[in-house]
């Protein structure tokens, strides 16, 4: 509990430092810049960072596998390809219309992985599991590579929110998503008994009297909303649902009451982290967050490979 | 007595299948090669096609196909032919079948080397202050940098495919984060060379640019025809393959430098191609079973009518746009990769 009050304290230090950063970097400090773009871009970090987190969170739960993450599961591409086919074919533009095609391709992915680990029954390694999930990837974002390059107004119009990050989103977009985001997660505590009874294993579960199969289509569901919703905000974001969970298992206790609210007080504060390195990092340019993101998560899952006792062969 | 004729009766009737094997996918790339000849902005038909490339035909014909068409065509070949070669050989090394360039990080470090390569040998005018003959070996270095991290933060665990292809994972999106960078601060002209590049396409050919592959790809045969043997006893286990005498670690390298250096030269010319080296040697075993030797014929032939047939998609289905090459082998090979990985996981090879 030290240790999460410790992290409690990154997380309020961070906002200052963004704030620092941003006088030093304006020279005056205007507060219409700061609050006009500098605020919606750090409310729309720590709620992308938050619900990818918490969702990542989820998907380990459900599937039992460490590794398990809206981006290496292609979750996020499937968001982002259902949101370029709305715009580009069906000529979608509404805002909440495009959310809800978002929703509908990240679960789209996600049925295909539930599909995947139930044909398997149990023998899906979670190394197998990140190869289709890679290859899930990779198949989506080149369809929407295609849909991108046969239609250049799309790509003017989508390009950069595909690329991923957090500047110059719309304070509608976020004052309408970032509700659903912190509901999403609180339904996600609620749930936080259950869920851990659903990790400890299905006999476990159905004994106490669980209705196992509902509750992981649930849990299902919620996690792809989060990450579905986060695209619609941030574009595709990778790395934060795998990092922030295992940060947090790292600070102790580790029932879902304790790990919910310190995945995503991590997560918020990765992709803060992110969001500032990746402004400053080549000044005054900027690195999609991405790039940074991946800067980060690439030496955590190297790491978690190397300490963890992955009961993976493949 | 009968016994042996009839089994040598057999062995011939299996012999004739495994000639089929082989024709059609050669009579299947010769078709392929005219088509995609005659498709361009202009249609020329197949007997045309013909008559230009066997010295005949109008002089129109023959200097659209000889100097436009013709080094696309073979630079698609050739790049096939190298990114399923250097599949098979990793896939042989690592004893994996699910094991490729592009999932073990080698793409994307040779994508990290010539992006540095146009970042760093170019000057205010963007122009290149070296030859570009020396972005093959730019490449090369990036993916063996990348190669042997892998390899190195694998070392423990070898014997472990799974660990291998995380690492690789994470090397992999390693390298595309550095490329994103490089990409934003090198000069905006080499950047925008370097986008079009990254997509994987083969669409600005030139005859010198297949030469320099070509030779890279010989040399690359006469190698693995020296290393067949080896190659052979590398599917055998650790243990076995010592016993039977030969230097397993010192083929294993010379296999996995080979493997480096053919993905290098075809990324290097073709840009990032994808899921080629993994699903085609698969694909070659599922045609005629684990054999190095048979397979090492079939895999450039298979190879180069996939990069082939993509490239023509590509260029037909959304015309006069043309898509990048790369998405159309992902869209193919993705599939067929999950088929693959479902049906090893249900023989509970995993």
């Amino acid at each position: 509990m030290i240790v999460a009050s410790l992290h409690i304290g990154l997380r309020v230090y961070t906002p200052e430092e963004v704030w620092r950063a941003l006088v030093a970097n304006d020279g005056s400090s205007e507060a219409l810049i700061i609050s006009g773009l500098r605020l919606p871009r750090t409310l729309a970090a720590l709620f992308v960072g938050a619900a990818l987190g918490v969702s990542g969170l989820l998907m380990q739960g459900v599937l039992r596998n460490p590794l398990a993450e809206p981006g290496l599961l292609g979750v996020n591409a499937g968001a982002s390809f259902a949101v370029v086919f709305a715009f580009a074919v069906l000529g979608v533009s509404g805002f909440l219309a495009l959310s809800i095609y978002a929703l509908m391709g990240a679960s789209a992915v996600m049925a295909v992985i539930f599909a995947l680990v139930a044909t398997a029954r149990g023998a899906l390694t979670p190394v197998s599991l990140v190869l289709a999930g890679v290859t899930i990837a990779a198949f989506v974002s080149s369809l929407t590579q295609v849909l991108i390059v046969t239609d250049e107004g799309t790509m003017e119009a989508l390009l950069f929110w595909l690329a991923g990050g957090f500047a110059d989103r719309g304070g509608v977009i976020l004052w309408s998503v970032g509700p659903l985001l912190i509901m999403g997660m609180l339904v996600a505590a609620l749930f936080s008994r259950e869920l851990d009874v659903m990790v400890t294993g299905d006999e476990t579960s159905r004994a106490l009297g669980i209705d196992t199969v509902r509750l992981r289509l649930f849990v299902f569901g919620l996690s792809s909303s989060l990450a579905g919703l986060s695209v619609v905000i941030a574009g595709p974001v990778g790395f934060i649902g795998l990092v922030a969970p295992h940060i947090a298992r790292l600070m102790g206790g580790q029932s879902h009451a304790q790990l919910l609210p310190r995945t995503a007080l991590c997560g918020a504060s990765i992709a803060l982290v992110a969001d500032i390195s990746a402004r400053r990092i080549v000044m005054p340019q900027e690195v999609p967050v991405t790039a940074t993101l991946a800067l980060i998560g690439a030496p955590v899952l190297i790491g978690l490979v190397r300490t963890s006792r992955l009961r993976a062969t493949a | 007595m009968t016994n042996i004729v009839l089994s040598q009766s057999a062995r011939q009737g299996r012999r004739q299948t495994h000639v089929a094997r082989y024709v059609i996918p050669i009579v299947a790339l010769g078709f392929l090669i005219i088509l995609a000849t005659a498709i361009g902005s202009s249609w020329i038909g197949p007997d045309r096609v013909i008559a230009a490339l066997v010295g005949q035909g109008t002089a129109t014909d023959h200097i659209i196909i000889w100097t436009l068409r013709l080094p696309r065509v073979a630079l698609a070949i050739l790049s096939g032919a190298a990114l399923a070669l250097a599949g098979l050989l990793l896939q042989t090394v690592v004893r994996n079948s699910i094991a490729s360039p592009s999932v073990l990080g080698i793409v994307d470090g040779a994508a990290v080397g010539v992006v540095l390569f146009l970042w760093l040998c170019s000057n205010e005018n963007n122009a290149l202050t070296v030859s570009v003959h020396w972005l093959p070996l730019a490449a090369t270095c990036g993916a063996a940098v990348f190669a042997f991290s892998v390899a190195f933060l694998a070392k423990g665990d070898i014997a472990q495919p799974a660990r291998l292809i995380l690492y690789g994972i994470a090397c992999a999106a390693l390298a595309k984060a550095l490329v994103t960078v490089l990409v934003i601060l090198g000069p905006v002209y080499r950047s925008s060379q370097a986008l079009i590049w990254l997509a994987g396409s083969v669409h600005t050919a030139h005859w010198q640019d297949a030469a320099i592959l070509a030779t890279v790809l010989f040399c690359a045969l006469l190698t693995i025809l020296a290393l067949c043997p080896a190659c052979e006893q590398m599917a055998l286990d650790h243990e076995t393959a010592s016993a039977t005498g030969l230097s397993v670690t010192q083929s294993k390298a010379a296999a996995l430098a080979l493997s480096v250096i053919l993905t290098a030269a075809a990324v290097s010319f073709a840009g990032g191609i994808a899921f080629v080296g993994l699903i085609v040697p698969n694909l070659a075993r599922a045609l005629l079973g684990a054999s190095f030797k048979r397979r090492a014929v079939l895999v450039p032939i298979l190879g180069a009518a996939m990069v082939l047939g993509a490239d023509i998609l590509a260029r037909v289905i959304a015309f006069p746009l043309e898509l990048p090459t790369g998405s159309i082998t992902a869209i193919i090979g993705a599939p067929y990769f999950l088929f693959l990985l479902m049906q090893k996981i249900k023989h509970g090879q995993t």
